[in-house]
């Protein structure tokens, strides 16, 4: 199933949720030509945006990613304050929801290192290109490396003055 | 060379690597639509794979 990122965007900031993207989705908004399949979102963990977190997802029934069929899984205020980071699929794609994130700490952290876009008339917020290298970095995945060198170079290609 | 950043990024001789092998035309073309844009056209990708992925299949 291709993923309706644009849908998942759309219903995280449609129902005011606090969040901001990251990983592969920030990516290609800053204009990275490698494909992702799944979008990552750093939340902010209060009480009222757990709500609308819950609220916003529960009609696109987000299950556990990996996990058998029919488990006693339910994503509601209870099960996010209980754990941090879940994957999910959910009938608009997969989505990851991290409390915290290697290198860039939870939502009130990086909220410094975020910049709002425009994506169909909603505000979204998305880790600076910088910050997103920096997180990348710290992750410190071998995988990451080809994907690192194409972050580095739009950033040298942004940075240029006759850009 | 240093990255300019807010977060002193020493080179990485890995990454520099493969920075090289970087087609920077795609990103300067990229770097001129807005970030809904971009999104617009990774999702058009991702439907375009779908679709070939879908096709090679069949023809299977």
């Amino acid at each position: 199933m291709t993923p309706d990122l644009v849908g998942l965007l759309r219903v995280l900031s449609g129902g005011g949720v606090r969040y901001i993207i990251i990983g592969g989705v920030a990516a290609g908004i800053h204009g990275a030509l490698r494909t992702t399949l799944d979008l990552d979102v750093v939340y902010a963990r209060d009480p009222d945006n757990v709500a609308l977190l819950v609220a916003a997802l529960a009609p696109y029934d987000p299950y556990l990613r990996g996990a058998p069929p029919g488990l006693p899984f339910e994503l509601d205020e209870q099960t996010i304050a209980r754990g941090l980071n879940f994957t999910l699929v959910t009938t608009l794609g997969d989505l990851d929801l991290l409390g915290e994130v290697t290198g860039g700490g939870g939502f009130d952290q990086l909220r410094t290192s975020a910049e709002p876009v425009e994506i169909e008339g909603f505000e979204c917020w998305v880790v600076t290109l910088p910050k997103l290298i920096a997180l990348k970095r710290a992750a410190g995945r071998g995988k990451d490396r080809e994907a690192l060198a194409e972050l580095e170079a739009l950033l040298e290609e942004r940075d240029r003055p006759d850009v | 060379m240093r990255l300019h950043t807010d977060y002193e990024l020493s080179p990485d001789p890995v990454i520099e690597y493969y920075k090289k092998d970087v087609d920077r035309t795609l990103l300067r073309e990229h770097l001129k639509l807005t970030p809904q844009q971009r999104l617009e056209k990774l999702v058009a990708f991702m439907r375009s794979l779908d679709r070939l992925r879908t096709s090679a299949r069949k023809g299977r």
